[in-house]
């Protein structure tokens, strides 16, 4: 038997052949009965072809057209009702494939940005952390108004002090050894290390998963057992999630520590920690001009962080005056953890946050002022379809589902790209955004984009649908007259200007931020070493000896011998320049301590001596690093314990405390030890309080010692083989990278074979990822920016195109009265100046409110910067005035005539 | 005058469009078909709604509430929109009667016409 032949889409073209879409249940049911006239006539002995003639003649012997008052007020299934609507809408986009098209990518690009952005800050920024009320911890820094800092470590004496405050039910101070970790048969691996107050993981509310952990009670502080805590990670990658690791004795630098539990999964708190040693020094017994401890504390129950804040100042306003000697100037502050742990990614995804909402904004614009034309454009077919008995609500459905099938289309497209594009951003990352690994692209994201385009809907469906209905009630079909597109214009000019100062709210910030990096870049930092290869060798406590004075100097001559080898052995690798080690990176600061100029009165009070940082660097690291030596000679390697004690001090220093007069001249200092890390050879044990006398051998250029753009300290640099430290940074400049590394490689095999091979990279590198954040934000909003720019472009070239299409009329009117097309033209031009300029006016007053979170990520400019707010206004400026020059071309090649004959 | 008494001829003509599908719709639910069906071999012919105009005095109708289309689907057969008449249907169905009924009268004793059934 023959199928019936499609009578359905026979139906529907008669009913597009008037102009009408007919609903599908009507569609449904004509057919149905010419399907029964078919099958009559078969049956009646008919032929199939002449069965459906017969079906045929009844479609053709009646016009559709009095059905069609009915179409939308048959009771079809709701379902059919809304297909028929949205297919009739999707037929609109086959018709205008350019339009949906570039309504969807518009859309796509903002709600994919959006996503994804929205998704890294949900996870990096709102999520709390994984520990106990993560709210109600803090961390507390060390500032100095005097130096210019405001996130120092503390003194462990002083954290002593603040952990009795009443404000806070608790806290926990740790430092960060340098430790390596050997076991027999495996390599020898540095590990991520801090020696901790035991009470570390009650503060934060984590318990170990294997094991007891550090044992709670008892003194807290003194405890001479050697005990451990490890990582998950480490536990898993070195020990294949043994479970007999605890109780185990593993050794760090040549000393057993048992282990008494293995952490959490992804637990490596404060950053990226794989061992916790228990801390088995008296913290109140250390000094309190040391500043090298890092501590988490938790607030009591109803203390607030200000309430803690200000206990925690005015104890440090009482330590200012009871302990001048050492805590002069310094205070502390405390930082909710969360904002601490994110430090500048906050802010800087908080301002990419914003940008990307401008943007989405500005997509949402674009796309309004889009369908806002193409609504208008169709007044004359809205016109034929209520001639023909539309309703209005038949009509405001339509258009309401058309902007819907397009911003559901532009939202997937986003939530798609969101999902390949994020996984890639997460991988591509330069630098470690705490928390970025865990970033999926969230439902809070997807339910924002849903909102995104429940939003868009309306603006985009509603406001174009309302015009025009306004339009056809009024006007029908009397004549082309546009009634709708004086209010239209209105609607179309507000969404352009805020498209223009949206994109320049954009742009002044990226060109904010592309000042605030260039600063960053060409700040003098005193080195010229982009290639030199820099690593650190952390020597293992040597041991041998008593706990008595000379057999402490004795291994730390050892230190110091065995670093020197290293250089020495270095240094004779084939391929090697240069070759030089410190315990400070430039860009670092070093040990602030108290000095004298030799000579010099001594103050009446101690605590009145001048400080300076102190840095140990070996001979040959200047040179390697390409300092610029100004006066004087570097050191060399007759500078040993035997020689005299000799120092070189910066210009900085030089300038603050010589006064010009460099020859003959030495100071005096007082550090001996600091700490374990490293001991000053030349210093007297048996008389610590006169203090130790170097001679100043030489002037070096500054090398910028703390954070970028800031003004470097005075600073005393002490040679390696005087004043050791047992963890050093290794610079080596090499023929190339491979032979660099192959020769460091090869000089720790030779005279340290139990020192683990660190991380090697290229300075240059290095200083790129201290800039890294901020250059990524530069381009990231940068793109964002152009991007602005470009729609916003786009948004003036569509208003003032449509805009003068619709004015023709007038224009040529103007012309046949005498306007000069030059003048015709200018006239547009003014237009879209004025509409820009107001525009631009709007951008700065957003740029003005954002301005509290823009100075968070912004070096050495301010957010009202004169130059970056012209030198983006003046781009979009020309932008969008190149924008509406071929409108104005248009305007002015309008004919004369036209103005006599249209309609 | 003549486009009066068209317009008055289409009205009446309407009017008893209206009358035989209530009455249809009174014996039963039928769906578009069934009613051309039915009003074509009762009139024997004579009186023949095309698929426009029975559509839409059926949507009209539903439209005033005087009679309510459902979709059924039955197993094995085709989904389709069955009409049934409601109570203001046969009120207004009741009404019609009497006035067609009056002007049949009227024909019958004032014009001579002669009612089709009388002939047999």
């Amino acid at each position: 038997m023959n199928p019936p032949p499609d009578f359905r889409g026979e139906v529907r073209r008669r009913g597009s052949s008037t102009g009408t879409d007919l609903p599908d249940a009507m569609v449904e049911e004509l057919a149905q009965h010419l399907e029964d006239l078919y099958e009559a006539a078969l049956a009646a002995g008919a032929p199939p072809g002449a069965a459906a003639q017969q079906a045929r003649r009844a479609l053709d012997g009646s016009s559709v057209t009095p059905l069609v008052p009915h179409a939308a007020r048959i009771a079809p299934p709701q379902s059919l009702a809304a297909m028929t609507a949205l297919r009739a809408a999707l037929r609109q986009f086959r018709h205008h494939p350019a339009f949906a098209l570039i309504v969807v990518i518009v859309l796509g690009l903002s709600v994919g940005a959006a996503a994804t952005v929205f998704s890294i800050v949900d996870t990096v920024v709102l999520r709390p952390l994984p520990y106990r009320a993560p709210d109600r911890l803090v961390t507390i820094w060390d500032t100095n108004a005097e130096k210019g800092l405001s996130h120092d470590p503390i003194s462990p004496v002083t954290f002593m002090d603040q952990r009795g405050l009443p404000v806070f039910s608790d806290a926990a101070a740790w430092w960060r050894p340098g430790v390596n970790l050997t076991d027999p048969g495996l390599d020898p691996l540095r590990v991520q290390t801090i020696e901790t107050s035991g009470n570390l993981f009650d503060v934060l509310g984590v318990g170990p998963q294997l094991g007891a952990g550090f044992p709670s009670g008892g003194p807290l502080f003194v405890q001479k057992e050697l005990i451990t805590v490890i990582s998950d990670r480490l536990w898993r990658t070195r020990y294949g999630a043994d479970p007999s690791i605890i109780g185990r004795q593993l050794l760090f630098n040549g000393t057993p520590y048992t282990v008494v539990g293995v952490m959490p999964p992804k637990f490596h708190y404060p950053d990226d920690i794989d061992v916790w040693q228990r801390l088995q020094w008296d913290m109140t017994q250390h000094s309190r001009a040391a500043h090298f401890m890092e501590a988490v504390a938790r607030l009591a129950d109803g203390a607030t962080i200000q309430q803690a804040q200000a206990a925690i100042e005015s104890l440090g306003s009482r330590l200012q005056v009871d302990e001048s000697r050492t805590n002069a100037g310094w205070n502390s502050r405390v930082i909710a953890l969360l904002e601490d742990a994110l430090g500048y990614y906050r802010p800087a995804l908080m301002v990419l946050f914003g940008a990307v909402g401008l943007l989405l904004v500005i997509g949402i614009f674009n796309v309004a002022s889009l369908l806002l034309t193409r609504a208008l454009s169709r007044d004359r077919e809205m016109a034929v379809r209520m001639a023909m008995g539309a309703s209005p609500r038949q009509i405001v459905t339509q258009l309401f589902l058309e902007s819907l099938a397009l911003s559901v289309a532009g939202a997937m497209a986003g939530i798609v790209a969101s999902l390949a594009v994020l996984p890639l951003v997460v991988a591509l990352t330069p630098v470690e955004v705490p928390r970025l690994a865990d970033a999926a692209v969230s439902w809070r994201a997807v339910a924002a984009a849903g909102g995104v385009v429940a939003a868009t809907t309306l603006l985009f469906g509603l406001i174009p649908a309302l015009l025009l209905l306004r339009t056809q009630l009024g006007t029908q079909l009397r004549s082309g007259e546009r009634g709708s597109s004086r209010s239209a214009r209105r609607i179309y000019s507000a969404l352009v200007a805020g498209e223009v100062a949206l994109a320049c709210a954009l742009l002044v910030a990226s060109a904010l931020l592309i000042r605030t990096v260039g600063g960053m870049m060409s700040t003098p930092i005193g080195v010229a070493a982009d290639d030199t290869l820099v690593t650190t060798v952390q020597l293992t406590q040597l041991r041998g000896g008593g706990a008595d004075v000379a057999s402490l100097l004795k291994r730390w001559q050892q230190v110091a011998d065995q670093h020197a080898q290293i250089l020495d052995r270095l240094r004779n690798q084939p391929g090697v320049a240069s070759a030089g080690a410190a315990n400070f990176l430039p860009l670092d600061a070093g040990w602030r301590n108290p000095f004298t100029i030799d000579g010099e009165a001594m103050p009446a009070r101690r605590e009145d001596l001048p400080q300076a940082q102190m840095h140990t660097i070996s001979e040959g690291y200047l040179e390697t690093m390409g300092a610029r030596l100004v006066h004087g000679r570097a050191f060399s390697s007759f500078d040993t314990t035997d020689a005299t004690g000799v120092v070189i001090v910066n210009e900085a220093f030089a300038s603050r405390f010589l006064g010009g007069r460099l020859d003959g001249r030495a100071l005096r200092v007082w550090a001996t030890s600091i700490g374990p890390l490293g001991v000053n050879l030349k210093a007297n044990p048996a008389d610590v309080h006169s203090g130790v006398v170097f001679e100043i051998v030489g002037v070096v250029g500054d090398i910028a010692n703390v954070g970028l753009g800031q003004p470097v300290e005075p600073a005393i640099y002490f040679p390696a083989r005087q004043f050791p430290f047992s963890e050093q940074f290794i610079v080596v400049k090499a023929s190339d990278a491979g032979t660099g590394l192959a020769a460091i490689r090869a000089a720790l095999r030779d005279v340290a074979p139990n020192v683990p091979m660190a991380n090697v990279d290229s300075w240059g590198r290095r200083f790129e990822r201290r800039s890294a954040v901020a250059r990524m934000l530069m381009s990231v909003l940068l793109a964002f920016g152009g991007l602005a720019g470009l729609l916003a472009a786009i948004g003036v070239y569509g208003l003032f195109s449509w805009s003068v299409a619709l004015r023709r009329r007038e224009l040529a009117i103007r012309l046949t009265l005498g306007a000069s097309p030059g003048g015709v033209g200018g006239l547009v031009v003014r237009q879209g100046a004025l509409l820009v300029t107001i525009g631009l006016i709007a951008g700065w007053v957003i740029v003005r409110l954002a301005a509290s979170a823009l100075t968070r990520v912004l070096f050495g400019v301010t957010a009202s910067d004169l130059t970056a707010t012209f030198v983006a206004s003046a781009v979009l400026l020309l932008a969008t005035l190149a924008a509406c020059l071929p409108a104005a071309a248009r305007a002015m090649r309008v004919d004369p005539v036209e103005g006599l004959r249209a309609e | 005058m003549e486009i009066l008494d068209r317009s008055a001829l289409d009205s009446a003509k309407k009017g008893s469009a209206d009358l035989f599908i209530l009455a249809l719709l009174d014996e039963g639910d039928l769906h578009g078909y069934d009613l051309s069906r039915h009003i074509d071999t009762r009139s024997r012919g004579s009186i023949t709604f095309t698929l426009a105009s029975l559509y839409a005095t059926l949507y009209r109708l539903e439209e005033r509430g005087l009679i309510r289309g459902r979709w059924v689907e039955r197993a094995g057969q085709r989904r389709r929109r069955y009409y049934r008449i409601t109570e203001s249907g046969r009120r207004m169905l009741a009404s019609h009667r009497e006035d067609w009924a009056r002007f049949i009268r009227a024909l019958v004793e004032v014009a001579g016409v002669k009612p089709a059934w009388s002939r047999t």
